[in-house]
């Protein structure tokens, strides 16, 4: 597990010497703007467009983030060939890959937790006062971050047999395809066989269901989220990683890297 | 100055004098523009189904988006006295279909919708269709059953209906008593002043938004002069009665002991008797117009 450590404490430095995090200021400004703007463009929804648009922000960066540098992480070893350096050491291929994951999701934590709390600043500056509410704004944050972690996965598992190019292509076609994998049961307004039906049903539920960590259409309105929604969203996020990551560590440990 | 900040400085003015002219020749093409008064299509797509799709997870921003360009249609059209608000429902069917939670898209849509010209729409079927579905989606809400029934009461004049919905509505938990009242004073009375004045005064005491309050206002101040000109066509029936003639002037029910002194509306004019020795309000008020709308509808 040391080597894991290590290699995920150099993949985090690495990220904030790439200067990853100045998206922050990004952030910063689109969530002042937007406490600025709404108010005058709009009615009654000042509340519900600073959650939305931060928790949304706090997405799509991310998802940015996981796909292009969860895609770099092994690729550009090996363009650099500092992989050939690595691996010459007592440091097994799963393990460079797992810390290079829990790097790039250290990274993400960092990153999500500073949106977070630009989100809290943008909500504490519209209604002067945070809510009860308002806390359920955390659960919306905590799964989308789980959210992050998978896609990661899957940019790493991409990464390991196809170019960098194809890798972000499939990995984003795993996002969007991961988000209307419900739609693949509940298909309506066409006659399809019974065996099409099953075949669909099938792929719906081996497509990583990227619905299950969204939550933002209850919190805008400040709905709660059940407890039971967070932790199975967890337990099905750390079921896929696991399955993704391991698939990955296959490929990559019989991956020819001459 | 050494040849580099020269050179920067140089850069600089020639990309302010570069984006200056961006927007001055901007400007210009805006102006020319105008002339070929072509109707902004507001909707690129008209498909609510589609919207949401598209939208993936962020469907509650893009509904917040899109009730903003409802509001911003509705502002723009009011500003420019524009009449035709064509695109208002299909603007609204995509906000409320991508975020079904978004109150306020039902809450103020609905009132956009099925206020007459020129104040809204004047659409108070695709009101009523906005609202069920709000209900549909947040049965939990009881305002929504408070704006039906005032489209029923003030748009549709079908009172049957609004004091079903006002009864609907005060059957949930937590409803005020307001609900059951006027529910049963609708059913009683259809449409009267006071049950019109105290519908309008609920908006104007529960109003959050400065457009609705002041309409609230604005309608609180024509019911009450209603009120006032029946009490007073009221005591002129009286004074022919006594004289067996129609006063002409306010200053003959005065004269005869009918009146204290000469009655103002709420803006300060005086009531004048018009035609027939009806009341009515003075022709320099500046509730006449109004006035005279709402007798037109």
């Amino acid at each position: 597990m040391r080597n894991v450590q290590t290699v995920a404490a150099n993949t985090f430095r690495e990220a904030v010497r790439d200067r990853v995090l100045y998206n922050l200021v990004f952030f910063a400004l689109l969530m002042m703007g937007a406490a600025i703007l709404v108010g005058q463009i709009s009615i009654g929804i000042e509340r519900d467009v600073i959650v939305s648009l931060g928790l949304t922000a706090i997405s799509v960066i991310g998802i940015f983030i996981a796909i292009f540098l969860g895609v770099a992480l092994v690729s550009r070893e090996m363009d650099k060939r500092t992989l050939y350096a690595l691996l010459a050491k007592p440091v097994k291929r799963w393990e460079f890959l797992l810390g290079k994951f829990f790097g790039l999701v250290m990274t993400l934590t960092v990153n999500t937790a500073a949106m977070a709390a630009g989100l809290y600043i943008a909500l504490w500056s519209v209604n002067h006062a945070l809510l009860k509410s308002d806390t359920y704004v955390l659960v919306a944050v905590y799964l989308i971050l789980l959210k992050l972690a998978l896609i990661v996965a899957l940019a790493l598992l991409f990464s390991c047999f196809t170019t960098p190019f194809l890798a972000i292509l499939f990995t984003a076609g795993m996002y969007v395809a991961g988000l209307l994998a419900g739609d693949l049961r509940t298909v309506h307004g066409v006659e399809l066989d019974p065996g099409t039906l099953r075949l669909m049903r099938g792929i719906s539920y081996l497509l990583p269901n990227f619905e299950n960590f969204n939550v933002m259409g209850a919190v805008v309105h400040g709905r709660g989220v059940s407890a039971a929604i967070a932790w199975q969203a967890t337990l099905y996020a750390i079921l896929y990683i696991a399955i993704v990551l391991m698939g990955a560590a296959v490929v990559f440990s019989r991956r020819n890297l001459k | 100055m050494n040849h580099r900040a020269i050179h920067g400085t140089i850069l600089g003015a020639a990309l302010l004098a570069g984006f200056v002219g961006v927007w001055k020749l901007q400007e210009k093409v805006d102006t020319e523009r105008t002339t070929l008064q072509m109707e902004n299509d507001e909707l690129a797509l008209r498909s609510p189904a589609v919207m949401k799709r598209l939208s993936l997870e962020y469907a509650p921003l893009m509904g917040a988006i899109y009730w903003t360009r409802a509001v911003q249609y509705f502002g723009g059209k009011h500003q420019a006295h524009e009449q035709n608000l064509d695109q208002l429902w299909p603007i609204l069917d995509i906000a409320t279909t991508l975020d079904p939670n978004l109150i306020v898209a039902y809450h103020f849509g609905a009132t956009f919708l099925s206020d007459a010209p020129p104040r809204g729409a004047g659409e108070p079927d695709q009101a009523v269709m906005l609202l069920e579905r709000g209900i549909k989606a947040n049965p939990e809400h009881w305002r929504f059953y408070q704006d039906l029934g005032n489209v029923y009461y003030f748009d549709k004049k079908d009172y049957l209906k609004a004091s079903q919905a006002f009864e609907a509505g005060g059957r949930l938990p937590g409803t005020p008593a307001f609900m059951k009242i006027m529910a049963a004073k609708i059913a009683a009375e259809g449409e009267s002043l006071e049950t019109s004045f105290a519908l309008w005064m609920d908006l104007y005491q529960t109003a959050t938004n400065k457009d609705v309050r002041k309409n609230a206002e604005d309608h609180l101040r024509l019911v009450k002069m209603e009120m006032e000109l029946r009490a007073l066509n009221q005591i002129a029936d009286a004074y022919e009665r006594k004289t067996k003639q129609r006063a002409t002037r306010i200053s003959d029910l005065a004269q005869a002991g009918l009146l204290s002194g000469q009655p103002l509306d709420p803006e300060g004019s005086p009531y004048v008797l018009g035609h027939l020795g009806r009341a009515e309000p003075n022709p320099k008020s500046p509730l006449r117009e109004e006035w005279m709308k709402e007798k037109k509808r």
